[in-house]
């Protein structure tokens, strides 16, 4: 009797086929997109979606053309972050063109589609199972949102990922090896051992760890301008790959972020020099594997 | 997920689809050596896993009653809600030049899309989407 790897295709429901087609549509529409950076860290809360604003702002500064999806589709902040919370979704004449900042960065986050006092929620026909396909759904929600949305000639693509070790190699699966990622963490040892996790996640696929950022890696008081440790840390864990910077934690920045507005507003901060030189390692980085 | 004919050693291929019947799907494959037929029939769980890779069964096959069994719309749901908090005008009406450019925006995030731009209309006075209001809109955001 014939098994499965005897038969050739499945007989026309034409799952596999479809799924595969997808993926191609996935590489067609990323097809001007010359780096895509996944910004994650295993952790919730040490600022993975600041720093991925404020990356993207620096660089859109300096003449770069950035765009960043947000892929927390469940907690998404960017359209909070980016002053996007209100745009609305404008039929072009092909692929939907993304909401935009006042600087010009595209954004895709789900925050401008779905208000923060609704929770984001699939239509099913198998309601109270969610845990069984909710995951599969929103990778497939994803694969719509990268065909469907016109992400043009970018120089990056900052990914926001949720927080999760597992979640982080789930989207290195889904992007494939040709998306690098940047880690976010404090300097607090909790932070840097779910980091460690999500570096150890990253190892076991082809896809390249450029580094990581140590946010609020002090508190910056304006009144005698200098940076004060924020954290008490006793291990020190070494995380095993490059260190692109340090940001300080700085009021001004969070006040700039709850109103929508980029570093780029306020360059004199310490924040601000502190994400410039992050970013301009990030770009060395990814020139340099090219 | 692949179906053999046992006695003919032969791959079963799929014949119709029937639509979703509360959450059910019908799946009939037939041997196309002797011709038997059969059914398989999801439950609501095994459709809604199917369903949530985005995929149709059968979706490129040439049968009678092929259904449906992608997700659509995934906020549907969430429609009502929205509409109740946000839709508090008259109502606002589209041309037909207008509603067809809003297919072009996919599925999933159409009805979003058809509230924001209403609301847009609507608080500019607009009681009917035509394609200049759409143009506006899509230069008011900076498209």
């Amino acid at each position: 009797m014939k098994g499965y790897h005897d038969i050739q295709g499945d007989g026309g429901s034409g799952i596999l086929e479809q799924v595969l087609e997808k993926q191609s549509r996935i590489a067609e529409s990323l097809s001007g997109v010359r780096n895509v950076v996944a910004v994650g860290s295993g952790k919730g809360g040490v600022g993975k979606s600041t720093l991925t604003l404020q990356i993207a702002a620096v660089l859109k500064a300096q003449g770069r053309e950035v765009a960043i999806l947000d892929a927390d589709f469940n907690g998404p902040s960017q359209a909070r972050l980016a002053g996007v919370r209100d745009a609305v979704l404008v039929p072009g004449d092909g692929r939907v063109p993304l909401p935009r900042t006042q600087s010009g960065i595209g954004v895709f986050s789900m925050g401008s589609l779905v208000p923060e006092d609704q929770a984001v929620d699939f239509e099913s026909v198998s309601r109270g199972e969610s845990h069984t396909w909710r995951a599969t759904r929103e990778f497939s929600f994803l694969g719509d949102i990268l065909t469907s949305f016109d992400w043009g000639r970018l120089d990056l693509l900052l990914v926001d990922l949720p927080p999760g070790a597992e979640r982080t190699l789930q989207y290195a699966e889904f992007f494939g090896p040709g998306t690098s990622f940047l880690l976010v963490t404090i300097p607090s040892d909790l932070a840097r051992g779910v980091v460690a996790r999500s570096v150890a996640a990253l190892r076991k696929t082809p896809n390249r760890i450029l580094g990581y950022v140590e946010n609020m890696s002090g508190y910056y008081c304006a009144d005698c301008q200098a940076v004060k440790p924020l954290f008490a840390t006793s291990e020190g864990r070494d995380l095993g790959i490059p260190r692109l910077g340090a940001v300080p934690f700085d009021p001004e920045l969070a006040r700039l972020c709850d109103r929508g507005l980029s570093i780029a507003e306020r360059p004199d901060l310490p924040a601000a020099r502190a994400l410039g030189e992050v970013a301009g390692r990030l770009l060395e980085i990814l020139e340099a594997v090219r | 997920m692949k179906f053999l004919c046992v006695p003919c050693d032969q791959p079963m291929k799929l014949a119709t689809v029937s639509p979703p019947e509360r959450g059910s799907l019908s799946v009939v494959y037939s041997c196309p050596a002797c011709g038997y037929e059969m059914a398989m029939l999801t439950n609501p769980y095994e459709t809604q896993i199917v369903s949530s890779l985005g995929v149709r069964v059968g979706a490129s096959a040439e049968t009678a009653g092929s259904a449906d069994t992608g997700p659509g719309c995934p906020f549907s749901a969430m429609i009502p809600r929205s509409e109740t908090t946000t839709g508090d005008g008259e109502p606002v009406s589209w041309t037909p030049s207008a509603a067809a450019r809003l297919t072009s925006i996919p599925e999933f995030v159409r009805p979003m899309a058809r509230t924001g731009i209403e609301r847009f209309a609507r608080e500019r006075g607009y009681a009917e989407v035509d394609e200049r209001v759409l143009d506006l809109a899509r230069s008011f955001f900076g498209m």
